[in-house]
């Protein structure tokens, strides 16, 4: 009998003890991933507004400053005075700690003074709907810039960036899209370089237009536009050349005596700008050409086997 | 001292700002890198050393850190036609050469090489490649060119300028000697050159002839399916227009 009892009670204190045992290890696991999950979370403020485009890029510091000095060092070492890192403070100065939808011309200010620089005569290539081909012309050219091939464009092209109220002043969640608010960090900071690049535009401007879009080669709505070129300066300005490039094996949509390329005509007439159209411009076209060879429109005409 | 240029001046800021420009949004599918790692690798590979004594085996470990899969049929080789190259590739979304990737990137237009006295960099001069050839830049595009070679695969195609002097495939060159040799062929199902003269350019060399032709060859003889195709401006004049 005593030895049973004895058994007994041994069997209840280990129950007991491995009780405890359980709520212990219980007890360490729900803090380890309370601690986990909120340290995953805790550069995401609850506070941060929340917007439907891409957030800030990530490393965009790194990026800015190894682009900046990439520009100046490597590429144009005429612009070799220019302070990167007060270049990348402005940039982050404009934006940080401040409501996304409140932004103002006067918050890129200081960057745009730090950064701009004047423009070769007769370089200044616009563009609207023909970025890719635009951009392509200018690597295998270097006799034509677009905002793209200038510090200020080249920093920022294809990032993203806005800030929020709530620390770490900086959203690398989400943005606001144009039709949220205009006043975003990006739609901002793209019209007032849009605007500096066609005020410093001297002597004959190209502009590359698309000829196989079916709204139209020419859009008021488009930044080329409303402000390029409304901000060219007649008396540096001489004349205004339009290609008017259609894809290879693609619509042809319009052409120089289209609606609205008559339209930008006018405009441009009556800031008394000489106007010269061409279709697909040769020189672009034998770029589409390289990336075409097999095209039907590319290839050779049949005289002789 | 040396005759060719010094080190690119913020090289540590081109080099780390390359990196995350890269991961971040030239081509983000090779996912998460860390580029001050890749900066460490890269710089021990000649910081303080004579700027003379540079192999390709010492940026093994800055590859390593830098490598990703490059797609088949994705592959661009090229000879004296870079910027051509740049719009051909279209930063790597039609081509991939070796300057879109990661490791080709941030070396590309720079100049680099250490020398024994502190900070262990010469930013005033560095040693082209007639003073030695064991320099740090020509021994680093050696090794990104043997790389690339060497993960290439499917239909690997070849550019070459029609109009360089002393012809479209040059010898010695990156192509001939650091990347037919490492070029696997059980993983290349086609070879297939094009010579494209510069715009408004001479057209010297053309496929079936002088040094194309000792590249087609080269290539026909290691067992390779080669094709050849000529755009030179001639041909450009004589386009079917609507």
């Amino acid at each position: 009998m005593p030895l049973q009892q004895g058994s007994a009670r041994m069997r209840q204190r280990t129950v007991l003890l491995v009780g405890i045992v359980v709520l212990l290890a219980a007890l360490v696991l729900a803090v380890v991933l309370a601690s986990l999950l909120t340290h995953g979370r805790h550069e995401v403020s609850p506070k941060m507004l929340k917007w439907k485009d891409r957030g800030t890029t990530k490393n965009l510091q790194e990026v800015i400053l190894g682009r900046c000095y990439n520009y100046i060092t490597a590429q144009h070492p005429e612009l070799g005075d220019k302070d990167c890192l007060k270049i990348w403070e402005s940039l982050k100065d404009a934006f940080i700690y401040k409501n996304p939808c409140n932004i103002t011309p006067e918050d890129y200010q200081p960057l745009m003074e730090l950064a701009s620089h004047p423009i070769p005569c007769n370089k200044s290539l616009f563009w609207s709907k023909t970025g890719d081909l635009a951009h392509r012309y200018t690597k295998s050219n270097q006799n034509f810039l677009t905002l793209e091939d200038t510090l200020l464009g080249y920093m920022a092209d294809r990032i993203s960036w806005c800030g929020d109220p709530s620390a770490p002043g900086i959203n690398y969640e989400s943005c606001p899209k144009r039709n949220e608010c205009e006043s975003n960090p990006g739609s901002v900071f793209w019209k007032m370089a849009s605007k500096m690049f066609a005020e410093a535009a001297c002597g004959v401007v190209q502009v590359m237009l698309n000829g196989s879009v079916e709204a139209g080669a020419f859009r008021s709505s488009s930044i080329f536009g409303s402000v390029e070129i409304f901000n060219l300066d007649p008396d540096k300005v001489s004349e205004v050349h339009i290609w008017l490039m259609q894809d290879i094996g693609g619509p042809q949509s319009e052409s120089c005596s289209g609606h609205s390329i008559q339209r930008l005509i006018s405009i441009l007439e009556e800031r008394n700008f000489k106007i010269i159209c061409e279709d697909n411009y040769r020189p672009v076209q034998l770029l589409q050409c390289v990336h075409n060879p097999d095209h039907t429109d590319c290839r050779l005409c049949t005289n002789s086997t | 001292k040396w005759k060719g240029e010094g080190t690119t001046q913020n090289l540590e800021s081109i080099v780390i700002g390359r990196c995350y420009d890269y991961i971040r949004i030239v081509n983000p599918a090779v996912g998460e890198k860390n580029c001050s790692q890749i900066w460490e690798a890269f710089k021990n590979a000649f910081i303080y050393k004579d700027p003379c004594s540079i192999l390709p085996e010492d940026y093994e470990l800055f590859i390593n850190l830098t490598f990703h899969t490059i797609p088949p049929n994705k592959s661009l080789f090229w000879e004296n036609n870079q910027l051509l190259v740049n719009s051909f590739a279209d930063r790597g979304r039609r081509y991939m050469s070796v300057g879109d990737t990661l490791f080709g990137f941030v070396g590309d237009f720079l100049n680099w090489c250490g020398q024994a006295d502190s900070p262990g960099l010469d930013y005033e001069s560095c040693p082209t490649t007639m003073e030695c050839e064991n320099n740090a830049v020509e021994s680093f595009w050696r090794m990104a060119s043997i790389t690339y070679a060497q993960h290439s695969s499917g239909v690997i195609h070849v550019l070459l300028n029609g109009s360089a002097d002393g012809g479209a495939y040059p010898q010695p060159g990156f192509f001939a000697d650091y990347e037919i040799p490492n070029l696997q062929k059980d993983k290349i199902s086609q070879i297939v050159i094009w010579v494209v003269d510069d715009i408004e350019g001479p057209d010297i060399d053309s496929c079936g002839v002088h040094s194309v032709k000792t590249l087609e060859t080269r290539l026909t003889t290691l067992g390779y399916d080669v094709t050849c195709t000529d755009n030179d401006k001639s041909v450009m004049f004589l386009l079917c227009l609507d």
